[in-house]
């Protein structure tokens, strides 16, 4: 192709689509890019290769039936979704979960931050080049998979919370499976540190690599993971804490330069504070009850709905009809593996949601990423598209 | 019989070994692969390849299998997989994309594979002959100049690389293409000056003068270790391997230069990376490890091996009987373990890894068999003169024991070229051509520079 540079002279560059599929594009996502030799000179990015009509179909249903689909926005931290709809919807309501359904999500919310970040180290460090950590990292993953189908029978898509609680309380032994996975992910982040750490071909690879300025990161507005690398501290775990989260000692984990190396560091660490706030909200697990009694969220006792009109009443209309959050609109986020989670939920007072709009962390990120990759190599861009961690199913939606 | 045999051996020696030394790079490629599996299993945390199997049902022989564990399951530690991919490859479509352009598309992959069949004609597999029907070198094509030549057919097997990718007519290829010339081609000048160093000690292109002079002095890698360094990396570049495997680089360009390859022709491409990590190991055993020699010790050369073949191969037998007996004991780890499992099939595993312990014990106790055989029948032997009737069998077994001594050191080279594989993070293309460039050629220059002022004093001072 030939093109006239901003000089006046012609150039020939190559155009190549990097993508829909393509092995550095986990998911489908497609990168028309110019070369130069191996220099990117522009690229364009395209998305919406998965787009599944999400907001529209859960408009089709009710608050609960919402939630099978919330699995299916980021995968590899499915209950990260299912708990930030249900925070989103609890706000509405203006309820608080029981204790006990607090504590149990932080530490579903911080496994499942772990096995994200699992997951999107490994597979950049396979675009890498470097094969084993993989399966360093995913046999733990699978462990902690092992735990989430003995708390709630699915691997994947895991649907755990309900609006107002749990699907059920945590089996015995919960506590010791998961301080036991804790030790395997030390054991393995030690392992892959090890590794690649001060290992000379990967830092060359993604040191100063699609580097990103703070002030831009803002603009784009990044959060997460990717944003602290670039040095700015923000996370919501902190800034705007929720679930208590004001209670565990943890620290921000924060980069400095914005690069591949740091966004991947950046995770890195991060797992092993999500490690310390795991042990920490296990001590802090107490029984009780895990459902809130509010009878327009909550299912009443089986026994009562036998010997009460009141009870049957209710249990009819949560069953046949759904939830019926106050007419309005809220947007609620939590801080999720790979940034800011939110859900602005709109309703008319009726028991499906009259729109809700999700705010997804990689939206921002993808965005900004053509631009990044503009004066980089083609290698390059596998380390730094699997650095912001895409995942087609919530950025398409 | 015997006799005809003893008496016309040197002939079916000359006869065979120049069919023989490229058959046995190819009876090599299963093992290599087998390691690369297996190593990769070993290193990443699970069980490597273990699926494909022989399953004989022999219900019929009473005593031995019964119904209720019906057959025997033979998986051979994943050697099953090496049939089955060449069947598969095989009874794949015979495909060329409609843009590719055909006729080189079809040669390209055949290129890489000859120069790995031709490569090993220049490498001495064992000392010369002297028999009654002339010297029988042990190198297939013996020439003054056979490093050269080795570097000549080396630098052949990237035009293979080069031209499936111009001819797939697809950009990825391409890339890989670009990119494996430009490697290839600037890892041949740190590979040449590596090896310059050791020249000048040897004072020949010859690979057979080099083996000589390590069998006589010590082996190159104590007098050149920057040198055996250089060469190690640049062979890891040459052969296109991880850390360097940038041709290739599938999380970037998808498959490289063979993108657009399937089939038996992409599995040449397999073919010939191994081929070449075959050669590669055999060449630095060759000029930095003594070659066919068993140690480094001045002196311990093949007329010292002639004279002490019995103890040597009862020595040698006695460590492979060793090594087998632990991969024995391995085994019936194995077994065990499998034993005290819960597997649907653990009849037939406990069976299957007590077939394995039983080959691999036989195995261990033939080998000590032929040690012993060779140590009773050649202890006191002094060497038979040239024309005797057991000067033969005894060259024949020396020469056999100096090109297992190669293979062994070769593959512990092959080893290393797994290890690294699943160790490493790849470069980035540029990062490769900088370490060629701006590091590895100057520490050669530099060695080089070292090596022939010192070398120079040495002999002025001899």
């Amino acid at each position: 192709m030939r093109t006239i540079a901003p000089g006046g002279d012609h150039v020939d560059l190559m155009t190549i689509n990097l993508g829909p599929s393509h092995p550095a594009t986990h998911g489908t996502l497609r990168l028309f890019a110019a070369l130069d030799g191996e220099n990117v000179i522009a690229a364009v990015g395209e998305m919406g290769y998965l787009h599944r009509g999400f907001e529209k179909m859960i408009e089709q249903g009710t608050y609960q039936q919402v939630l099978p689909y919330t699995d299916r926005l980021n995968y590899c931290s499915a209950m990260m979704n299912n708990i930030g709809f249900c925070k989103s919807v609890e706000k509405m309501f203006g309820i608080t979960p029981p204790e006990r359904c607090i504590r149990l999500r932080v530490v579903l919310l911080e496994l499942s931050r772990i096995i994200d970040h699992l997951v999107c180290i490994c597979t950049n460090l396979v675009d890498l080049g470097a094969l084993t950590n993989f399966w360093y990292f995913f046999n733990t993953r699978e462990e902690v998979y092992t735990i989430w189908e003995k708390l709630c029978g699915a691997r994947l898509t895991n649907t755990v919370t309900r609006i107002g609680g749990m699907y059920r309380d945590a089996y015995p032994g919960f506590a010791d499976d998961v301080r036991r996975v804790l030790g395997r992910v030390e054991h393995a982040v030690a392992e892959v540190r090890g590794l690649i750490e001060h290992n000379k071909i990967f830092i060359d690879r993604t040191k100063d690599i699609c580097p990103i300025s703070a002030e831009q990161a803002v603009a784009w507005g990044w959060t997460g993971p990717c944003l602290r690398a670039c040095g700015v501290d923000r996370d919501l775990r902190k800034d705007e804490p929720y679930y208590g989260y004001e209670e565990y000692q943890f620290d921000t984990v924060i980069g400095t330069s914005g690069d591949t190396f740091d966004r991947m560091m950046v995770r890195m660490l991060e797992i092993l504070e999500s490690v310390s706030i795991t042990r920490q909200a296990l001590d802090k697990l107490k029984p009780g009850p895990v459902n809130t009694t509010d009878a327009r969220l909550s299912l009443p006792d089986r026994q009562r709905v036998y010997h009460d009109m009141e009870a049957l009443i209710n249990s009819f209309k949560l069953i046949y009809e759904g939830v019926r959050p106050p007419a309005g609109e809220c947007y609620d986020a939590i801080e999720a593996a790979n940034g800011e989670l939110g859900f602005l939920i709109v309703s008319d007072g009726g028991t499906n949601p009259y729109r809700i709009k999700v705010r997804p962390p990689c939206f921002t990120q993808w965005a900004a990423f053509p631009g990044m990759m503009e004066g980089a190599m083609v290698p390059d861009l596998a380390a730094a598209l699997g650095s912001i961690n895409i995942i087609a199913g919530e950025l398409d939606r | 019989m015997l006799d005809w045999v003893i008496a016309n051996l040197p002939l079916i020696v000359a006869i065979a070994l120049p069919i023989a030394i490229p058959l046995v790079l190819f009876h090599l490629l299963p093992l290599l692969v087998l390691m690369e599996r297996r190593g990769a299993g070993v290193i990443q945390d699970r069980s490597g390849p273990h699926r494909a199997a022989v399953n004989l049902q022999l219900k019929s022989i009473p005593g031995i299998f019964n119904d209720a564990v019906p057959g025997l399951r033979l998986r051979a530690f994943g050697m099953i997989y090496n049939v089955t991919d060449l069947v598969k490859g095989l009874s794949k479509e015979f495909f060329i994309p409609p843009f590719a352009y055909p006729g080189w598309y079809v040669i390209a992959p055949a290129i890489p594979v000859m120069v790995g069949v031709l490569t090993p004609a220049v490498i001495p597999w064992f000392g010369d002959m002297a028999t009654s029907v002339g010297t029988i070198h042990g190198t297939i094509f013996p020439t003054a100049n056979g490093l050269l030549l080795l570097f000549a057919l080396s630098s052949l097997s990237v035009y293979g690389v080069v031209l499936g990718a111009w001819s797939s007519n697809s950009k990825y290829s391409l890339l890989g293409g670009v990119r494996s010339s430009a490697m290839m081609i600037s890892y041949e000048v740190s590979m040449g000056l590596a090896v310059l160093g050791l020249l000048l000690i040897y004072g020949s292109f010859s690979l057979q003068d080099a083996v000589t002079w390590q069998s006589t002095h010590t082996w190159g890698v104590f007098v050149q270790p920057i040198g055996f360094l250089l060469f190690l990396i640049s062979l890891f570049a040459e052969t296109c391997r991880n850390p360097f495997d940038v041709t290739e680089g599938e999380s970037e360009i998808v498959g490289g230069y063979h993108t657009e390859y399937n089939g038996i022709r992409f599995m040449l491409y397999m073919t010939a990376e191994y081929l070449h990590i075959a050669v590669g190991s055999v060449l630095i055993a060759t000029l930095f490890l003594g070659g066919y020699q068993l140690l480094p010790v001045p002196g311990w050369d093949t007329d010292w091996l002639r004279e002490h073949l019995g103890k040597v191969a009862l020595a040698l037998s006695i460590v492979t009987a060793l090594l087998l007996f632990g991969f024995v004991k391995l085994i019936l780890g194995r077994r065990t373990h499998n034993a005290a499992g819960h597997a649907t099939d653990r009849e037939v595993r406990v069976r299957e890894y007590g077939i394995y312990a039983a080959a691999f014990s036989g195995l261990a106790i033939g080998t000590l068999a032929l040690g012993g055989l060779a140590a009773a029948t050649l202890w006191h032997n002094p060497v038979p003169a040239a024309g005797a009737f057991w000067s033969p069998v005894v060259l024949t077994v020396t020469a056999l024991i100096q090109f297992h001594i190669i293979i062994a050191k070769a593959l512990v080279f092959s080893w290393l070229f797994v290890w690294v594989r699943w160790t490493l993070p790849r470069f980035r293309y540029d990062q490769i051509m900088d370490l060629g460039w701006k590091v590895l050629l100057n520490v050669a220059l530099v060695n080089l520079l070292i090596t022939a002022v010192v070398a120079k004093l040495i002999k002025e001072a001899w």
